[in-house]
């Protein structure tokens, strides 16, 4: 009770009028001196023996002022308090170190501060959905890589699953919005009526969907995103029960959804599945397109459901070994199966931006070593007067408190501009770039990084403040003691320096030569000059096919007429952007595969011009013609690419042979996809240009017609003429046709390399901030080294080594250092880059040209930061330096 | 904080604090110099207080409300700070004095001569 009392009595004495205080204590003091003397003259003592015995019992006036002085207020505090004024009067009249120091710091801590912003948004901040880590994605694999999800194994999942309380199913197109203005292209999901139950989302108007509204025979229903009511139908109450017409078809909306709600993905609108009998049947089992996520069940765990899930693929496999020989299933918290496959190079960068930091300290460390060698007087000083070791150790920790302090207040002020320029140039297919953002726990981070940088650049020189003593101190005011201990310890640091540059600028080397073998990747056409755009679902009106075809004959005839465009055709999906529909398929005389060898193949409608529009060579046989129209569906023709000619039909010659799809999909309810084959083309990198390549089959769009589907135009007229050409030819045929997603396919390559383009550009920033930090380091210390033997160096010239002997002496002691430095980076890189090994491409993480390069760069670098101190050196006047110390 | 020693006898703080309560509840309110007085005299000259010691020790005695600083006229009519024992404080005295005979009741009965 009584320390509460005297602590709050402490905490206004700190605040309190001090001068008073202290007047009113001394005179107390006195007073009672006063009283002493009286009474000890008043014994019969001399005035003056009275005053001195009388003293000499009071135990020091002064002494005994500062004890009541320090019962007053909190005494740490105070001593913080005046130790930070002092370290604060300290850096001011050191301008050019504290700049440099901040500054360094600011960028280290900023740096840091950015990355882990991405880290703390993408990978660690829960989704925004009610107890999300009870949310499982749900995946079937075939011989054990993880695919989507076929309607009839989701149907047979849902029904046999104990592990979960909610299963739904989702997959993502796009839908046309017309009857209110221009033709707009949405992204549209299709998710199971229990979706936003599953996820716990609850509609900020009207309602989710009902239990049974996924049914093919329930009415069409739709939800709408909050952007898209907002944007749209400028946040009107009155959308809830309006029909709209998506793809032709009145579609009555009964909710809108929070912007949290963001699966399968960001959609625009929700519809239901309304799967048909025939996607639920036993033929569609191969038709893996959906996305399945489920809620753990209380008290189940993720090892039994994953048990569970494996009994019901066990028994599916069973039930049709046909179809499901070696199906698996996979469970997996659907954070980490978003996340899953950037969780490492971002680990990496945070890695990576880690030793931006390393290297900071070590920089500001080194120089604020240069700088207690430099106050060397100062501090013997002191401790003559009296301050202890630990004092002193504590004033120079200080120092590097506030400093990095500074640093990280002004960090994180970078940090917030630097995240809105990662966001930026972040690749479109990062996941959950939207959540990136500052927030507490990025605040708490930045702080957490300053605290422990004060540490790591400011317990070394509190050790060399603190531990020489006194004696060799005075004396060696002048001399050189206490200063080789701290250039040893500079030198130590630059050689860490030096060494984590090592590994960022290997890191950064071998990304860039990834990025290089992959632009050295032929992609099978020719992207220059190639410019496309998508047409979302035509009109209704357009009933029949044959309406249908005919439109797109008039635009494309038209468009093959604007100046400058050489072809131009359509296809249904493109190659680098985002794979498209894979068909398994057989062969006709061969007997039936099992599920395990069943052949597939990519599989695209296209025009006859495709081809040359986008530079596939044709190898053998014929392309498609104008005349390859008509027939019964699946008796038309089909050019393969030369992968699918290699794989199977390796010692036969695959022209004129038929080739049968098992289904239809989505878009074609009821009829087989296929043909005879006709033509080889060359092979063309659908996925990604490190893909493997895969086979591929070609339909030609007269015989395979599509309601939505790319133009591609080859043009020598530019991307901005081509499209306001397209743009208006479209409007002028018809208002209601929605187009969208104009691209060049340069932008198409590009884009297929975002994210390593990405981690390359960030990586490569940072190695160029090491490399610089590096050299700044080498720089400081030779410096430093070069003024300090300022008088050898007189002394040796004046003995008659040349300027050009001077200059080597300092360059070689710099080099020395660097190639010690070097050396432990190149081994601690050969067994860093390993981790890098997943965003490699043609290129081993210990490539032998990557690690012979980076060497000679920081060589180069180290002598360039040499050059001016040996310059310097070289240039002494002897005289002068003997003289002047 | 100063170590608070006398060249004859440690004073400890606890046991100062109780020596400082007790001379203010006898004689009333005194200045530093009385009270330093008074407690050596006494102890038998066996305790000296030097000013780093008590001043500390009424200070603290002052921000925990146990006594009450006020300067008055003193005897030989000099300004000077007096003390007074306030309610506060009269509570603790009893408390600590009832607590000491407690522990010192307990310890000599341990340190008694025992009977062989």
């Amino acid at each position: 009770m009584s320390f509460l009392r005297i602590f709050l009595a402490r905490v206004v004495g700190l605040l309190r009028n001090r001068r008073g205080a202290d007047a009113e204590l001394r005179a107390e003091l006195e007073g009672h001196l006063e009283m002493e003397i009286a009474e000890r003259v008043g014994r019969g003592m001399s005035p003056s023996d009275a005053r001195r015995t009388a003293l000499a019992a009071s135990g020091g006036m002064t002494s005994a002022a500062e004890s009541v002085r320090e019962q007053r207020g909190l005494p740490l505090v105070e001593s913080i308090a005046s130790d930070v004024r002092f370290a604060a009067r300290t850096l001011r009249r050191a301008p050019a170190f504290s700049l440099v120091a901040i500054a360094t710091l600011a960028i280290g801590i900023g740096a840091n501060t950015a990355i882990f912003s991405v880290v703390s948004g993408v990978l660690l901040h829960a989704l925004p959905y009610a107890d999300a880590d009870r949310l499982m994605s749900l995946q079937s694999t075939i011989n054990g890589s993880p695919t989507s999800v076929s309607p009839p194994d989701f149907a047979d999942w849902r029904r046999s699953a104990r592990s979960f309380t909610g299963m739904s199913a989702a997959y993502s197109s796009v839908t046309v919005l017309t009857g209110t203005g221009d033709a707009t292209q949405l992204s549209q999901a299709r998710v199971s009526a229990n979706t936003f139950d599953v996820l716990g989302i609850r509609p900020i108007a009207g309602r989710a969907f009902l239990a049974g509204e996924d049914d093919i025979s329930a009415p069409r229903v739709a939800v709408i995103s909050e952007r898209l009511w907002r944007t749209r139908f400028a946040g009107d109450s009155a959308i809830i029960g309006r029909v709209l017409t998506l793809d032709g078809f009145p579609t009555t909306i009964v909710g809108v959804a929070p912007s949290a709600m963001r699966w399968p993905e960001r959609d625009d609108v929700w519809l239901t599945t309304r799967f048909t009998e025939k996607d639920l049947s036993q033929s569609s089992r191969g038709s893996r397109y959906i996305a399945v996520i489920a809620r753990l069940a209380p008290n189940v765990t993720l090892a039994s459901a994953r048990n569970e899930m494996n009994a019901i693929a066990r028994q599916l496999e069973a039930a049709d070994p046909r179809h499901n020989t070696n199906v698996g299933t996979r469970v997996d918290p659907l954070l980490s199966s978003i996340v899953d496959d950037v969780r490492g190079p971002l680990f990496v960068l945070l890695g990576a931006v880690g030793f931006v930091l390393l290297i900071a300290c070590a920089n500001v460390g080194s120089l604020a070593l240069g700088r207690l060698a430099a106050r060397e007087p100062e501090l013997a000083m002191r401790t003559a007067l009296g301050a202890s070791r630990g004092r002193i150790a504590r004033q120079v920790l200080t120092e590097s408190l506030l400093l990095a302090i500074i640093g990280g207040s002004l960090g994180l002020l970078f940090a917030r501009y630097g995240i809105q320029m990662l966001v930026a140039f972040a690749p479109s297919d990062l996941p959950r770039r939207s959540e990136i953002r500052i927030d507490f726990s990025v605040v708490g981070f930045a702080f957490l990084a300053t605290l422990l940088t004060a540490l790591l650049f400011g317990v070394v020189p509190a050790l060399h403040g603190g531990t020489s003593d006194l004696r060799t101190r005075l004396s060696s005011a002048r001399g050189s003691f206490g200063r080789r201990s701290t250039a040893r310890s500079r030198q130590a640091l630059v050689v860490t320096e030096i060494a984590l540059a090592i590994v960022l600028l290997t890191g950064a080397g071998l990304l860039l030569r990834s990025i290089a073998q992959l632009r050295n990747v032929d992609p099978g056409f020719r992207a220059k000059d190639v410019y496309t755009f998508s047409i979302g679902q035509l009109p209704r009106r357009y009933g029949t096919r044959e309406q249908e075809m005919e439109l797109t004959a008039t635009l494309l005839d038209r468009i093959r007429h604007v100046p400058g465009v050489t072809a131009a055709d359509v296809s249904f999906s493109l190659p680098l952007d985002g794979g498209g529909p894979q068909f398994t398929f057989t062969v006709q005389g061969r007997p039936e595969p099992d599920a395990r060898n069943e052949p597939r193949a990519q599989a695209r409608s296209a025009g006859p011009q495709y081809f040359t529009t986008m530079g596939i060579p044709l190898v053998r046989g014929r392309l498609f013609t104008d005349s390859d129209r008509g027939g019964a569906p699946g008796s038309g023709v089909l050019v393969i690419s030369a992968e699918l000619a290699r794989r199977y039909f390796p010692n036969e010659d695959p022209i004129g042979k038929t080739i049968v799809t098992g289904w239809g999909g989505p878009g074609w309810p009821g009829q087989k996809f296929g043909g005879t084959i006709v033509g080889i083309v060359g092979d063309v990198r659908q996925r990604a240009l490190d893909g493997n390549q895969l086979p591929h089959m070609y339909m030609p769009y007269a015989q395979w017609p599509i309601n939505e589907y790319n133009v591609v135009i080859r043009s020598t007229a530019g991307a901005e003429r081509t499209f306001a050409a397209a743009r208006s030819i479209l409007r002028e045929l018809d208002r209601d046709i929605a187009m969208s997603d104009e691209r060049s396919m340069t932008e198409i390559v590009d884009a297929s390399m975002g994210r390593r383009h990405f981690y390359l550009m960030l990586l490569s920033a940072f190695a160029v901030v090491a490399l610089l930090l590096a050299a700044i380091g080498v720089y400081g210390v030779i410096a430093y080294g070069v003024q300090q033997r300022r008088q050898e160096i007189g002394v040796r010239v004046t003995l008659g080594a040349t300027h050009q002997r001077v200059l080597m002496m300092v360059l070689g002691d710099g080099l020395r250092l660097s190639v010690v430095g070097v050396a432990i980076g190149l081994a601690a890189a050969f067994a860093l880059t390993r981790l890098l090994r997943g965003l490699l491409f043609g290129v081993a993480p210990t490539d032998l040209a990557t690690f012979a390069a980076v060497p000679v760069v920081l060589l180069a670098a180290a002598i360039i930061a040499c050059w001016i101190p040996a310059r310097r050196a070289a240039t002494i006047d002897p005289v002068e330096a003997i003289r002047g110390g | 904080m100063r170590g608070c020693v006398s060249n004859k006898l440690d004073v400890k703080q606890g046991t100062l604090a109780l020596m400082i309560l007790t001379t203010l509840e006898s004689l009333g309110p005194l200045h530093g110099y009385g009270i330093a007085r008074r407690i050596e005299e006494t102890s038998g000259q066996r305790l000296v207080l030097n000013y780093g010691t008590l001043y500390p020790a009424l200070l603290k005695l002052e921000q925990a409300g146990y006594i009450k600083p006020e300067w008055k006229a003193s005897e030989n009519n000099r300004r000077a700070k007096f003390y007074a024992l306030t309610a506060a404080g009269r509570r603790q005295l009893a408390r600590e004095r009832k607590e000491w005979n407690e522990t010192a009741d307990l310890l000599s009965a341990f340190l008694a001569p025992r009977p062989t």
